[in-house]
């Protein structure tokens, strides 16, 4: 019994929600959630049709009828991703690049440079 | 401690026949008001369009077809993504107050949780696409993902403005919890300024829903005249009604979350009651007339923030889906934010807000005098 | 449940290491693979007696270890108002929660340098140099003493610019180290300055013993901004980041998941100083504007949070270096770290501290941990891959996730830990952060919870250009990774889904603690300054 209590009280020490006096987390709980919603999914899921024709034209990737290129040009580049983004943003990506120049004395004088603000904050005005 | 054990036992018992049966509800009606939608939809611009329950059968038919894994996929993320989907949707239906109830799990998981959750959907779309290898799914993919940041922006302003009102209003309460927000509206505590900036948040939250759930204008990532489908190109059969019924779900659930942060108002509360009666024989007619209330008021809000728009206007290209969410609408949502903070300056009279740092008025001449201001 | 105390743990966690470094040369003689189970051996021994010494901390407070400690001496140089120049350790729950990722991170990076390092020759030279880095990084976080933590830091600085420059036959790696020297040796300069000035005032060096004494006078006030704008440079913080992606990105990755590790190590110092050190004098003195020089110190770290998350993750997005990528991304998590942190001093001694500034500050020592392992595992990922593939470019990267089926496992997880969705760890520790610094102001808030978006964004563009698309056929004969790199990345994964599904647990036995001996550095209730001078009154060293 009294291991039993041990248990529990680890077991209850383990269980707690996190809370942050504004809201709550409780992982497990997602998680039995979660476990169960697979469940009812996979079994919807399992209705469905799982065969396919492994031979055919199409298993082929859409390309609007286009032959396939290469694989090295099937695969967007890493660069090109995000564009809208990056392109919004141009302005910001080029003042930052302005920033990192990769030359130490600059990494020096940012040092110095921030260090003379807080100065001026704290040393100073307070 | 056997009080903690049935504790343990209910919680256990909510999850599994709470999840069971919102997974039911949330896929049966997020067909059913798929279906209203496109046909409201279809009448705006004067066509008859399909029957209401046409998604059921849209379901049923890509159950029949083949299920095509393309040569270039990673077949077990390929796979693997549309279930992800769903399952985060479904587990959403818990965490929110569904049929003007107590949500299920309201003291498991709150609003920012709600707001990573809806991520989920998105990003198993986005890995679906990814691992599809097939450009046109690729280049949708990103654009997802690139709308999905554009439109946490005012999101994101949204939820922490109507936390932080709660939070000044409501001491030492879990205001993050979706219990505390519907129980106490946000109307109840703004002032007339207060009651402009919940405006402007809720316009903002309805331009924010089309693009949560990527529908027209907001649509690049699937954008089927010029990516073919986009993310969705390479899927079919049973993958792609997964995607369906999460769209469906999500569709419920965004519209369960703007009449939760809005309008959480309760038949119960209008006629008077103290608390919602106990499950009885009686309590029935109350019980119905307060689903029935829930779900007009979704059917209202999917009117307003899909379907109204989604006719109404064309698709935008990515770039300026990015600009319009964080220029214009950021800005509004900011201006929103500005007007519920100063309304507390005016109601309490001592304190400046700016952005949050209040300042007490007893440093303002100090303050004045170091800037030479006498 | 009775562990015997071990009153040399403290000593043990820093001799250790210290002493293994200089045996690995000798043994390494011997043969190889001996030399690396001596190495692990000797991680492993130091992490049993950090765990040791964190049961000890944290059952029964704080702990104080002399080094050559004669109680006679110390209560008569004490009786006769000499200063207190001995070499000490002062363990509280902060140190040893730091100490705890230092090990575990050494442990896991000895481990995967197994087979990581396998084809490199100078091996003996590394293993002795990481020992060394590991010792270096306790120290700085262990001592109870300014100039001790100098010292240490410079040993820490010395062994990891030796380590960084490792691939010498690569040159970038020569130019980063370089850099990475530069900025240290400043950085240590101003930290030696300000502890001088301090020394030249109170006569002390003790941490405690100075925390207690300090007037906050004008050259109190540099030392101050000295302390912490070195440290603050040598943690990465920005405008003070860039050495930080040279340096972790040129550097091998065994060796990067220790530098993670000595830049927290530097964390660790700010908040001493701006906590222990100064706690006393900064919550008591106000200015002539009515503000507290905490809060102002607080607002000015929020700031530098703010930038540091914001441009982490837009440099991030852009990178396609994939370990250029990460280290942008470890910036903008130690901006994470430093919101809760700035909002836990900005209110230090408010009513609002109870309300919400122990929440923010719980929420900024949580993400400590949890950002190590991330970041850690998200290291040990690119280091897999460009073991597997010799590439770093994710421009030249595609379709990996066939070959490396489990690291793609292990990155999927390290993604999600370290943009925060739940269930993992980052999850826990983030809504800690939101959650409390709105209630300072909303817009923290907001782009705390935007940049984790972003955050999300960068690493699903690494997931596809690494691990999706077409089959290359360049990479047909890719395998996947060593056993020992795989069991490396496989620890961390575990204790990183351990903290995730169990993250109250976590908090009220290890953060809670750390936060609350941060926060009673004085006063009445007189946790790291007052028990210290006790333990040398009573003479219960």
């Amino acid at each position: 019994m009294l291991l039993f209590i041990a248990i529990l009280d680890t077991f209850k020490l383990l269980l707690k929600t996190l809370s942050t006096n504004s809201g709550f987390w409780n992982p497990l709980v997602w998680c039995s959630v979660i476990v169960i919603a697979f469940l009812i999914v996979y079994s919807i899921r399992s209705f469905g049709n799982k065969e396919y024709k492994k031979d055919n034209e199409q298993v082929k990737t859409f390309l609007s009828g286009n032959p396939e290129y290469e694989k090295e040009q099937m695969h967007v580049k890493s660069s090109n991703v995000y564009w809208g983004f990056t392109e919004t943003l141009k302005w910001v990506y080029n003042l930052l690049n302005k920033m990192h120049t990769g030359n130490v004395s600059d990494y020096v004088l940012w040092f110095v440079v921030t260090m003379a603000i807080f100065f001026i904050l704290i040393g100073v005005m307070i | 401690m056997e009080q903690y054990i049935i504790d343990l036992l209910t919680t256990g018992a909510i999850v599994l026949f709470g999840t069971i049966g919102l997974a039911l509800f949330g896929i049966f009606f997020g067909l059913l008001y798929k279906g209203v939608d496109r046909k409201l939809s279809a009448h705006m611009q004067g066509r008859i369009g399909p029957p209401i329950r046409q998604p059921f059968r849209d379901v049923s038919k890509l159950f029949v077809k083949e299920n095509i894994i393309p040569e270039n996929a990673i077949p077990w993320i390929f796979n693997l993504a549309p279930l992800a989907g769903l399952i985060a949707t479904i587990s959403i239906l818990l965490y929110i107050p569904i049929g003007g109830f107590e949500p299920l799990l309201s003291s498991k998981g709150d609003l920012i949780l709600i707001l990573y959750l809806l991520i989920i959907p998105s990003l198993a779309m986005v890995t679906g696409g990814f691992s599809s290898g097939s450009p046109y799914a690729t280049v949708g993919a990103q654009r997802e993902m690139v709308t999905m940041i554009a439109y946490e922006f005012p999101l994101a302003i949204i939820i922490i403005a109507i936390a932080w009102k709660l939070s000044i209003n409501l001491q030492n309460t879990n205001v993050f919890a979706l219990s505390t927000i519907t129980a106490t509206p946000i109307w109840n505590f703004v002032g007339p300024l207060g009651f402009l900036g919940c405006l402007v948040l809720l316009f903002v939250l309805v331009v924010v829903t089309p693009a949560e759930l990527s529908k027209i204008p907001f649509d690049s990532p699937e954008a089927e005249t010029e990516l073919a489908g986009g993310l969705l190109a390479e899927y079919s059969g049973r993958n792609l009604a997964m995607f369906y019924l999460t769209d469906g779900v999500k569709t419920v659930v965004m519209a369960s979350i703007i009449v939760a942060l809005f309008f959480p108002f309760n038949i119960w509360r209008m006629i008077g009651l103290d608390a919602l009666p106990a499950i009885s024989l009686e309590a029935i007619p109350i019980y119905t007339a307060e689903i029935i209330f829930f779900l007009i008021k979704v059917l209202l809000v999917i009117l307003f923030s899909l379907t109204l728009i989604r006719v109404s206007v064309a698709r935008l290209k990515i770039d300026q889906i990015v600009y319009t969410y964080w220029v214009p609408l950021t800005l509004l949502a900011l201006v929103g934010l500005i007007c519920i903070m100063w309304d507390g300056w005016t109601m309490e009279g001592h304190i400046i807000n700016i952005f949050g740092f209040k300042i007490q008025w007893s440093a303002w001449p100090s303050m004045f005098k170091l800037l030479g201001i006498p | 449940m009775n562990l015997p105390t071990f009153e040399f743990t403290p000593a043990l966690v820093v001799a250790i290491p210290l002493l293994g470094a200089f045996l690995t040369p000798l043994v390494s003689r011997i043969n190889d693979k001996l030399r690396n189970i001596f190495v692990i051996i000797i991680m492993g021994l130091t992490g049993f007696f950090v765990f040791l010494l964190a049961y000890d901390v944290l059952a029964k407070g704080i702990k104080v270890y002399v080094f050559g400690a004669n109680t006679a001496d110390t209560i008569q140089s004490l009786e006769n108002g000499l200063p207190l120049l001995r070499i000490l350790f002062e363990v509280d729950a902060m140190s040893v929660l730091m100490a705890g990722i230092s090990v575990i991170l050494g442990f896991v990076a000895v481990i995967y340098s197994w087979s990581f390092m396998k084809e490199n020759t100078g091996l003996d030279k590394y293993y002795t140099l990481f020992l060394l880095m590991i010792a270096g990084m306790l120290g700085m976080e262990l001592t109870g003493d300014m100039f001790n933590f100098f010292v240490f830091l410079e040993i820490t600085s010395i062994a990891s610019c030796a380590l960084i420059a490792f691939w010498t036959n690569k040159g970038k790696a020569v130019d980063a180290a370089f850099k990475y020297i530069v900025i240290s040796a400043i950085g240590a300069l101003f930290i030696l300055f300000a502890v001088a000035l301090l020394y030249s005032q109170y006569n002390a060096l003790n941490i405690a013993v100075l925390g207690s004494m300090i007037q906050y006078t004008f050259l109190d006030k540099i030392a101050l901004i000295l302390l912490i704008v070195a440290l603050l440079m040598k943690a990465g913080i920005v405008p003070m980041h860039m050495w930080l992606p040279d340096a972790y990105s040129r550097a091998p990755s065994s060796v990067t998941v220790a530098l993670i590790g000595a830049t927290l190590a530097s964390l660790y110092g700010v908040l001493r100083v701006c906590f222990t050190l100064y706690g006393n004098s900064l919550s008591n003195i106000c200015n002539n504007l009515n503000i507290n020089v905490h809060s102002m110190l607080g607002t000015l770290l929020i700031l530098l949070a703010i930038i540091t998350i914001i441009l982490g993750v837009i440099m991030a997005l852009r990178q396609i270096n994939f370990k250029r990528l990460i280290a942008f991304a470890a910036i903008a998590e130690l901006g994470y770290m430093f919101l809760g942190i700035g909002t836990g001093l900005t209110v230090l001694g408010n009513p609002e501290l109870a309300v919400y500034g122990m929440t923010a500050l719980k929420g900024g020592i949580f993400h400590i941990i949890n950002d190590a392992l991330d970041v850690g595992l998200l290291f040990l990922v690119a280091g897999a891959i460009y073991y597997a593939t010799r590439e770093n470019s994710l421009n030249r990267m595609g379709g990996l996730a066939r070959n490396l089926k489990y690291t793609t496992v292990f990155f999927l997880i390290g993604l999600l830990a370290v943009s925060g969705m739940p269930p993992m760890n980052g999850f826990a520790s983030k809504i800690l952060i939101y959650e409390s610094t709105y209630q300072l102001s909303p817009i923290l808030s907001i782009i705390a919870i935007l940049c984790s978006i972003l955050l999300l964004a960068v690493f699903v563009k690494v997931f596809y250009s690494a691990f999706m698309g077409p089959a290359q056929p360049k990479f047909k004969d890719v395998k996947e990774v060593p056993k020992s790199m795989l069991i490396a990345m496989g620890i961390i994964t575990c204790i990183i889904i351990f903290i995730g599904l169990f993250p109250q647990f976590v908090i009220n036995t290890v953060v809670t603690p750390a936060a609350e001996a941060l926060v009673n550095f004085g006063g009445e209730k007189g946790f790291y300054i007052n028990e210290i001078i006790e333990s040398f009154t009573l003479g219960g060293v």
